[in-house]
Parts: structure tokens; C-alpha cells; sequence
């Protein structure tokens, strides 16, 4: 039983980092329709962008984050503009094309500005943490906790009240409709990059405080990508809660059955998952035309 | 107030959507534009509206304005900003959003306290409408949704707005509720109608004047009384002949076939 809740426990503790990354996917992907392949590498830039700036000045974490923040959104900007407005008009499959090539670039910008050693990203909370029972978190764990937590509610009060919000919502669900009725729906594009981003940006900072930044960070948005397929593409809360799934079922999956399987029982998953609910758990059962 | 002259639409650079079309609309008028599937009609809307560009549609000739001042080349915002909606057809709502949440969509053009001010206004046209305000749109009957989406045109407020084919699938009785609103709306607000009908009895029963197109011509056009003495309207549109029977449709398609619209 100890053994199950220590693994449970560890497993919420990732699952929160792949909930954080696959909102990222799910939100590019409602708003858009557009599945964002250099999701992970947009997250390893930004928290090699907080590495540069916590080794400049002393910030703690707060701080750092917030700063990253703001990066973040202007990179999902810069981005949006530079690399996927351009495509506006071209089908859906040229511009995934396209964040595969921006993913490519990244990877290789990266390397040339850092280097390829691993590096330690330094922050006041260091290997600070707390007991409970039989469990011990890192502080940053729990702050991962918590972060999840408030983007999801962030993201809900965001879609639910705002009006960019909720254009977003109608955009994504009639998005000739949206035009017509005199939303800019380039600019609710621009905002939904903006936001992705920042929720990237988050997720590298955590990783990169959690388990140290390495040229091969990018990968952890494919070990998230489950958890957007498993919650239904679509479905940005669905991607949060299917995170935190596939991070225990991994870590339960290692831990009864044996090494190896951690890296695809996420994939596994969903396979199963996906031949009962080919919309994924959370995901908008194609709505019916009227 | 609207003005189109000889406007030419093609799809994908080849599909010749609308050949020449014509017509105006003036201050408060309702103005009924008639014609059967295919003819053009969706598109002449799309093009005043600024939405042919989704789906590779351009306006290759011909002008369009609003007093005076040309739509062409305008984004889509910018019309609705300068009083031009449309109400599409089939409604086209955003199923997932609730009533109040779509209405408000309407007015995203306006500022948020303007926007409030419309959606009382728009309870006020459609009582209906109030009662669903937090129902999911996807949910609504027919008749409901097409009185959402007219709602949320309203919303911003237009000098002219343009319905596309709002009696489509709905009952008579409601059909009548959602008529009698539209030519309210015009009497008392001075609102300008583009109405885009299938049904040609209920159109020239509220509209000032009308249009008649096909294969992308306006092939005739009047008052709606003159257009109704017309045996050819009566014909095709109206859908009795001389002799007052119903004529059975593989009567009316062959002599459509042997006969062309002259104007
Ligand atoms: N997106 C498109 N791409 C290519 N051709 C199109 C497109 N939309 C419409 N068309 C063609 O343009 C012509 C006019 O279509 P339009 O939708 O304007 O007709 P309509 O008068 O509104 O008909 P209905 O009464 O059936 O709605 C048709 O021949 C149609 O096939
Ligand atoms: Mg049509």
C-alpha cells in the first residue's frame, strides 16, 4: 500500500507537468485546429531563456517565473506572426508542417546558443521540501501542484467571462460565423499562441527547476502528448486531468510491472481509451451540423 | 444606401458563383432578393459581407457600397462595424456557447456596456429568446435558434441587415413570429432588410421590392405586385399556373429547361 502511494503521489507530482503542456497543445489545437508540434520545443526554449536570466540576476522563483511569463507571451507572439500567420488560408496539414520545421529550428538554436551539457537551472528553492507520511515533494513539485491548478482555473475563468474568451470558444466552434458576426479571429489566433506559450513557459521553468535543462527537454512534450489525445485534443481541461492520469499510470505501470514500460504505457492508453472514445475522454464528440 | 452594380463572384478562380448582379436598398426598405438553389443568392451575401475569402471566392468585377463609400477589399469586422450583418443560412450558431453567450458575440464590435444595452433590446424583440438565455444553443429548437441568430445580428446594432433564408425548415406560425419581428424592426428602427428567400409568397408579403436571380443573373426585377401579375413568377416562384393547379415538379423542371428568364 505504501509502495502504491508513494508511486501514485510521485506519479501526480509528473502528471502535473504533462497536464500543464498538453492544455498548451489542446489550446493551439481548439483554436486553431492546428496541432502544434514544436510545443515541447517552445517550453525547452523558454526555461533556457530562465536559465540565462536566473544566472544574471538573483530572482527568486516568483520572480523568475514571472519574468518567463512575460518572455513567453511574447515568444507565442512572435511566433504566431512570423511562422504560422503567413500559413492563414493554407490547408491545416501545411502549417502542423511548419511547427515541425520551427520544432527542428529550436532544437538546433538551442544547442547553438547553450551548448549541449546538461545545466542546472538555479533557484532559491533549490532541494527544499516536505514530508507528508511516508511522501516527501520537493518544494518545486508542489509548486508544480499548484500552478497546475491555477491555470486551469486561469483558463476556465479566461474562456467562461472574457470576451476574448469566449470568441475564442466561437471561433473555434464556427469560425466563418465568428468572422461574420465581426470578431478578428487572427487576432484571437495571436492570443491563443500567446497563451499556449505561456503555459509553456511555466512548464519549462518547473522542469527545468525540477529535473535540470538538457538539450533533449523538448521530449517531455512528447511524453505529454498522451494526455492531450487522451483527454480529447480539443479539451484543455480534459488535457490537465489526463496529465496528471498518464503521470500516475506511468509510475504505477514502471513500478508493478517493470522498466521500460513507463515510456509507452501512456501510448498504450490511449490506444485502448481511443477505440471506445475516439473523441478521448473530455473531448466534443464531432457536434452534430443542424 | 446599399448599392450593388454588376458585381461578378467567382470560386477557385473558375466557378462563375454570380455573373451580374444588380440591386440596391434604400433606408428602411425591405428588399427581397428571390431565386432557386444555386442561383447565387448565399454568395451575393457573402460578398457584401467580406467572407468569400475562406472559401476561395473573390469578387472579380463590378461595385459595391454603402453610401457611397465601396465594402470591397473590407474586412469582415469593418463591415459589421460600418452597420452591414448578415444572419447566414441555416443559422449557423455556435452550438457549444449558450444563448447569452452567442448573443454577446454578435456585439463584439461594440464596447461592453453597448453590447448590454443590445442584448435588452434583443430580449425585448424576442421574448423567446430571454427565457433561453443560459440554454446551449446546440440545444434549441429550430424555430429558437433562428430567432438567436437574427438576435445576434441585432446585436450590433445594423443599418442594414440581410437574412439568408430565415424561413428555411421552420414552422408557419413561427415563421409568421419571426416576419412580423424583421418588418417591425424596419418600420420602427428604420433598420434596411436584404431578405434572401426561397419562399417568394412570404418574401414579396413584406418586401418593398424585388429581385429575381439566376445562375448568377438578376434576371428581373419590381415591386412586389408587378413581380406577382408575372406569369412567369407565378410559374416558377409562386408555384401555380394560369389555370390556378399546382403544376407537379417534373412539369415545372422541363419548361424551366426549355425557358430562359428574360428581362
Ligand atoms: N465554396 C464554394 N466553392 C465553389 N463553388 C461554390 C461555393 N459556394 C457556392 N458555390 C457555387 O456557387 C453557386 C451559387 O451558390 P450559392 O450558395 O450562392 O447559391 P444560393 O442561391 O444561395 O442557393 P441556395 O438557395 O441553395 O442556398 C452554386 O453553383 C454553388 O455550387
Ligand atoms: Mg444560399
Amino acid at each position: 500500500m505504501d509502495y502504491f502511494i508513494l508511486l501514485t503521489v510521485s506519479g501526480i507530482a509528473i502528471g502535473v507537468i504533462y497536464g500543464l503542456i498538453g492544455m498548451g497543445y489542446a489550446l493551439i489545437f481548439k483554436a486553431t485546429s492546428v496541432v502544434n508540434f514544436a510545443h515541447g520545443e517552445i517550453m525547452m526554449l523558454i526555461s533556457y531563456m530562465a536559465f540565462s536570466i536566473a544566472s544574471s540576476w538573483t530572482l527568486p522563483f516568483w520572480g523568475l517565473l514571472l519574468v518567463c511569463v512575460f518572455i513567453s507571451a511574447i515568444v507565442g507572439l512572435v511566433i504566431e506572426r512570423v511562422f504560422i500567420r503567413p500559413m492563414l488560408g493554407q490547408d491545416v496539414f501545411s502549417t502542423v508542417m511548419v511547427t515541425i520545421g520551427l520544432a527542428v529550428m529550436i532544437r538546433a538554436v538551442v544547442v547553438l546558443i547553450w551548448g549541449a551539457d546538461p545545466l542546472l537551472l538555479p533557484t532559491d528553492i533549490g532541494d527544499s521540501g516536505v514530508e507528508f507520511g511516508l511522501v516527501f515533494l520537493y518544494t518545486s513539485q508542489l509548486y508544480a501542484i499548484g500552478l497546475l491548478a491555477f491555470c486551469v482555473l486561469g483558463m476556465w475563468v479566461f474562456l467562461r467571462f472574457s470576451r476574448m474568451g469566449v470568441a475564442m470558444r466561437a471561433t473555434a466552434a464556427r469560425e466563418t460565423t465568428a468572422l461574420l458576426m465581426g470578431i478578428n479571429v487572427t487576432h484571437v489566433y495571436a492570443i491563443a499562441w500567446a497563451i499556449a506559450a505561456v503555459i509553456a513557459g511555466i512548464s519549462g521553468v518547473l522542469l527545468g527547476t525540477i529535473y535540470g535543462l538538457g538539450p533533449d527537454l523538448w521530449t517531455q512534450g512528447l511524453r505529454a502528448f498522451p494526455a492531450v489525445i487522451l483527454g480529447g485534443l480539443d479539451s484543455v481541461f480534459g488535457a490537465a486531468i489526463s496529465g496528471i492520469l498518464i503521470g500516475v499510470l506511468e509510475n504505477l505501470s514502471e513500478g508493478y510491472i517493470g522498466q521500460g514500460l513507463k515510456e509507452i504505457s501512456g501510448f498504450l492508453v490511449i490506444l485502448v481509451v481511443l477505440m471506445i472514445r475516439p473523441y478521448g475522454l473530455f473531448g466534443t464528440p464531432e457536434i452534430e451540423r443542424v | 444606401m446599399l448599392n450593388v452594380n454588376n458585381v461578378q463572384i467567382v470560386y477557385d478562380n473558375v466557378i462563375e458563383a454570380v455573373r451580374d448582379a444588380s440591386l440596391s436598398v434604400d433606408e428602411g426598405q425591405i428588399v427581397t432578393l428571390l431565386g432557386s438553389n444555386g442561383a447565387g443568392k448565399s454568395t451575393i451575401l457573402k460578398g457584401i459581407s467580406g467572407v468569400l475569402y475562406p472559401e476561395d471566392g473573390d469578387i472579380i468585377g463590378g461595385t459595391i457600397t454603402l453610401n457611397g463609400e465601396s465594402l470591397i477589399g473590407r474586412k469582415p469586422d469593418e463591415i459589421v462595424r460600418s452597420g452591414v450583418v448578415m444572419v447566414p443560412e441555416g443559422r449557423q450558431l455556435f452550438e457549444p456557447l449558450t444563448v447569452e453567450e452567442n448573443l454577446m458575440m454578435g456585439g463584439i464590435t461594440r464596447s461592453r456596456s453597448g453590447a448590454t444595452e443590445a442584448l435588452e433590446n434583443v430580449f425585448d424583440i424576442f421574448p423567446r429568446v430571454k427565457e433561453k438565455r443560459s440554454t446551449i444553443a446546440g440545444y434549441l429548437s429550430g424555430g429558437e435558434q433562428q430567432m438567436v441568430a437574427i438576435g445576434r445580428a441585432l446585436m450590433s446594432s445594423p443599418r442594414l441587415l440581410m437574412l439568408d433564408e430565415p424561413s428555411l425548415g421552420l414552422a408557419p406560425q413561427i415563421i409568421a413570429e419571426i416576419f412580423a419581428a424583421v418588418s417591425d424592426l424596419s418600420k420602427q428602427n428604420n433598420v434596411s432588410v436584404l431578405l434572401v428567400e426561397q419562399n417568394a409568397e412570404l418574401a414579396l408579403s413584406i418586401a418593398s421590392y424585388a429581385y429575381i436571380i439566376e445562375n448568377g443573373r438578376v434576371v428581373m426585377d419590381g415591386p412586389p405586385d408587378k413581380l406577382m401579375d408575372n406569369e412567369d413568377v407565378k410559374e416558377f416562384y409562386l408555384g401555380f399556373s394560369e389555370s390556378g393547379h399546382r403544376r407537379n415538379m417534373r412539369d415545372v423542371k422541363h419548361y424551366k429547361r426549355r425557358k430562359r428568364w428574360l428581362s
